[in-house]
């Protein structure tokens, strides 16, 4: 099987379909793989998250290229590799591949396009049609999608960005000055910083402590400190410390468990284990717990909303407050909706979007994203259960910063680094198969 | 071992693919050739419309050919939008290129925006039709390609006074003319618009291109010539109110011939005349989704020329200012310019969204959106008095 694998990775690197016994090979073994993994895998960091994919095979290859290959890194797809793209069959085909080789080094977990319904709608089904000539592959291929994971929950990751690949020059520079610790950075396809934003401090219990002590205070969450990609990071234009300590400086720098999701939350689970008793094994429906995991999105409202999706909600950032501190989690990552950055973290950094689709359906002109989550050393390699109590925790106020009844004090944020990436140059794509026209209004 | 389909990536020679086996039968999409494929990175597209040998050709097309095939496209678009219920049209199928063949299926996002703007400018027809008496009123649609407009207003109301005129390249007016006195058509337009395509007073030009009667009229014109042979358009009555509309229309020709065709109307037609005019166009080529859309299209040969003059609203609108519709005077002129978005928003009342929501499920709201905010609706009006139904259409300060 190895053998026969490693001969299809190869053929569907180059963007040709393997052949229709071979799919169907395939395809049996990789439910006999998935249907050992629960609704929601634990996931060990390092690892890197990505977003919707949604058939842009080129642009798949240049994620692997900006993020590493696998085996060598260790991946996490939140669904939706299908529909829209013209080679979601290569797309799917090869990732599958890469999971039964690799089944501890790549996690694929569902989407919303990854059903019967919307496949048929979105262009998958014609696709598989138009390349094989029958329906089988799609069949196939839905079969599989019935036995993906809802969810994947990582464990173990730092709160420190995570340290750069060993053949990186430019990232070296990353490393901040020992009283400065970088939350989060986004770098190019080349590795250059783009920005970083630095974690802040909690001087004390006061909620007043940190007026007293702005200068130290990194800028608000969602906003990054610009800095030029020549600029070299330990000279950015930020205070030296003061010597305060904080509070809270954590036992160890093990953060609280990652969820990633495909859409997001829903009203019918309250806690991670709710997810865990679904029947998954199924056509994704309607409604209830499993849609609304593939469908909902976050939005700036409070409580649930309707989704003009016409399926799942919309929820607030109070919903994800209270979710991520009931289940003792750091941070919601989630894909679905097309984010013009690649990547767009909300409420306080609580949730964030992933979208790896560059120039989504070859219109849009946004970049994609890819989150890599860094592994806790400091513990001796030893996994925190997402449900303890360990880990330090910073409050995660209604306004993400003023204390007040509202705050709830939250497991810190793991480090984070984005890699944003442009689509794949024109010279690597074929010619778009698929019918002309009708992408703009003439 | 397996037998592989090769395919030789795109090269600037023309020939973009080439099978070598098949143990996976019809590859129709790779064919080379077949109607409707081929498009690549861009080259080549007008391919589908001259077969095998148009392949890698499109850059040699005259652009006045690529254009005349946006009618095409924007046939099937409605076809679809019809097909998937947002519209009601019962002669988009027969004036579309695919009359006999399955409905190209769009997706829903386009389908919603052909409806929106289909829908948009149908609300300012019904404007301007309720805010100008009931006396006889005139239409001036510029390159209206296969547009049923005039068909599916007769059908509402068969007792309608309307004096129609359609201007559009000759080509594309011989090939309309042909489908509208094709049995098929005739028929459908006799039983349910009351329109008789071969009545007396029916007139075609030797070569079919032009077609006269006291109602509906077809000019094969060049729109860029028309300010210039300062030729009237035949039978326009210059007192007779009149809404002029440009849907994707302006935007292809050179911005000082768009601006002639423009002032050309405005002089036209005495300020006493009420006057209206909508344009319906892509704005906003500066943001990356413009960009890319400017990108795409100019690689499928289509220009949008006026586009960089007239990039957003507040441009838009003064245009319009600029060409007679001033708005300093009270209620009786005035321009307005909104985007798709807005439209969606904002035009359209909660019944019909919700009945539009559930035609199909639509999974690209965010696509929506951007793709939405790059049209346009601007429409103008002058001569009015009070109590014209201009100022209730919404609007909001461009920005």
């Amino acid at each position: 099987m190895i053998n026969v694998c490693c001969r299809a990775i190869a053929q569907l690197r180059a963007c040709r379909p393997i052949p229709e016994p071979q799919v169907r090979e395939l395809c049996y073994k990789a439910r006999e793989i998935l249907i050992e993994e629960g609704n929601v895998v634990s996931v060990h960091a390092p690892v890197t998250i990505c977003g919707d994919i949604h058939g842009q095979f080129h642009d798949l290859m240049e994620l692997f290229r900006v993020g590493g290959d696998v085996p060598d890194t260790n991946y996490l797809f939140m669904g939706d590799f299908v529909d829209r793209g013209f080679y979601s069959l290569e797309s799917f085909l090869l990732l599958l591949c890469l999971k039964v080789r690799y089944p501890d080094r790549i996690t694929l977990i569902r989407g919303n396009h990854e059903s019967r319904q919307i496949t048929t709608v979105y262009g998958f089904y014609d696709e598989c049609i138009r390349k094989y000539g029958s329906a089988n592959v799609w069949r196939y291929c839905c079969e599989v999608f019935d036995y993906l994971a809802l969810g994947a929950l990582v464990l173990g990751a730092t709160t420190d960005v995570p340290p750069a690949a060993s053949d990186n020059e430019n990232t070296q520079s990353t490393l901040p000055p020992e009283d400065e610790e970088v939350e989060s950075e986004v770098l190019n396809a080349n590795g250059d910083i783009l920005s970083k934003t630095l974690r802040r401090r909690f001087a004390g219990l006061s909620m007043m402590s940190h007026h007293t002590n702005s200068s130290r205070i990194s800028p608000a969450p969602d906003v990054d400190v610009p800095s030029p990609p020549d600029h070299p990071a330990s000279s950015l234009p930020l205070q030296s410390s003061p010597s305060s300590q904080s509070l809270f400086t954590p036992p160890t720098s093990t953060t609280g468990a990652v969820l990633c999701v495909h859409g997001g939350l829903s009203p019918l689970i309250e806690t991670v284990d709710k997810i865990r008793l679904i029947d998954r094994k199924q056509e994704v429906p309607h409604e209830g717990a499993m849609c609304d995991l593939l469908w909902s999105d976050p939005d700036e409202i409070e409580g649930w909303g309707l989704s003009p999706r016409g399926a799942g909600f919309l929820f607030g950032a109070d919903i994800v407050r209270h979710f991520n501190h009931n289940n003792d989690l750091s941070l919601v990552a989630r894909a679905h909706q097309l984010v013009m950055e690649g990547y767009k973290e909300m409420f306080d950094k609580t949730i964030v979007t992933v979208w790896s689709a560059p120039n989504y359906c070859y219109r849009c002109g946004n970049v994609a994203a890819i989150l890599e989550l860094g592994e806790d050393g400091s513990n001796g390699g030893c996994i925190a259960r997402a449900n303890g109590d360990q880990g330090r925790r910073e409050p995660v106020g209604t306004d993400g910063s003023e204390g007040g009844s509202g705050v709830l004090w939250n497991l810190a944020s793991p480090g984070r680094r984005y890699r944003v990436f442009e689509a794949a140059p024109q010279g690597t794509r074929g010619m778009p198969a698929k019918k002309p026209v009708g992408e703009y209004f003439l | 071992m397996l037998q592989v389909l090769q395919i030789v990536r795109d090269n600037p020679t023309g020939s973009q693919f080439l099978m070598s086996s098949s143990t996976i039968p019809n590859l129709n999409a790779f064919r080379r050739g077949q109607r409707g494929r081929g498009r690549g990175s861009g080259r080549g597209v007008g391919s589908s419309h001259s077969g095998a040998a148009g392949l890698g050709h499109g850059r040699h097309r005259p652009h006045d050919e690529i254009i005349q095939n946006t009618d095409n496209d924007a046939a099937t678009s409605r076809l679809s939008a019809v097909e998937a219920g947002y519209l009601e049209d019962p002669f988009a199928r027969l004036l579309s290129a695919d009359e006999d063949g399955p409905v190209a299926r769009r997706l829903p996002l386009m389908n919603r925006g052909t409806y929106l703007r289909t829908a948009s400018i149908d609300r300012i027809v019904d404007t301007f039709l309720s805010s100008t008496g009931h006396g006889c009123r005139q239409i001036i649609s510029l390159g209206a390609g296969s547009d049923t407009r005039y068909f599916r207003l007769k059908h509402k109301r068969q007792n309608l006074a309307i004096v129609y005129h359609e201007v559009d390249f000759e080509a594309n007016t011989r090939r309309k003319i042909g489908r509208l006195r094709s049995p098929p058509f005739a028929d459908k337009a006799k039983t349910l618009a009351g329109v008789d395509m071969h009545a007396s007073d029916v007139r075609l030009s030797e070569d079919g291109s032009t077609l006269r009667s006291s109602e509906y009229n077809i000019h094969p014109q060049d729109l860029r010539r028309l300010p210039r042979d300062n030729a009237d358009l035949t039978g326009v009555d210059k007192d007779l109110p009149t809404l002029i509309i440009s849907e994707c229309c302006l935007v292809y020709l050179p911005p000082e011939d768009a601006d002639a065709v423009l002032r050309y109307f405005s002089q036209l037609f005495p300020s006493t005349t009420p006057l209206a005019i909508v344009v319906y166009e892509p704005i906003r080529p500066h943001d990356s989704f413009g960009r890319t859309m400017v990108r795409n299209l100019m690689s499928r040969g289509i220009q949008l020329q006026t586009l960089e003059k007239y990039a957003g609203l507040a441009e838009q609108q003064e245009r319009l200012k600029t060409y007679g519709f001033r708005g300093d005077d009270g209620t009786g002129s005035g321009a307005e310019a909104v985007d798709i978005n807005f439209i969606w928003q904002r035009w359209t009342p909660p019944e019909e969204k919700e009945r539009v929501d559930g035609l199909e499920w639509m999974d690209e709201l965010e696509e929506f959106v951007l793709l939405a905010k790059h049209y346009c609706i601007c429409w103008g009006w002058r001569g009015y008095g009070e109590g014209s139904g201009w100022k209730e259409l919404p609007s909001s300060s461009p920005n």
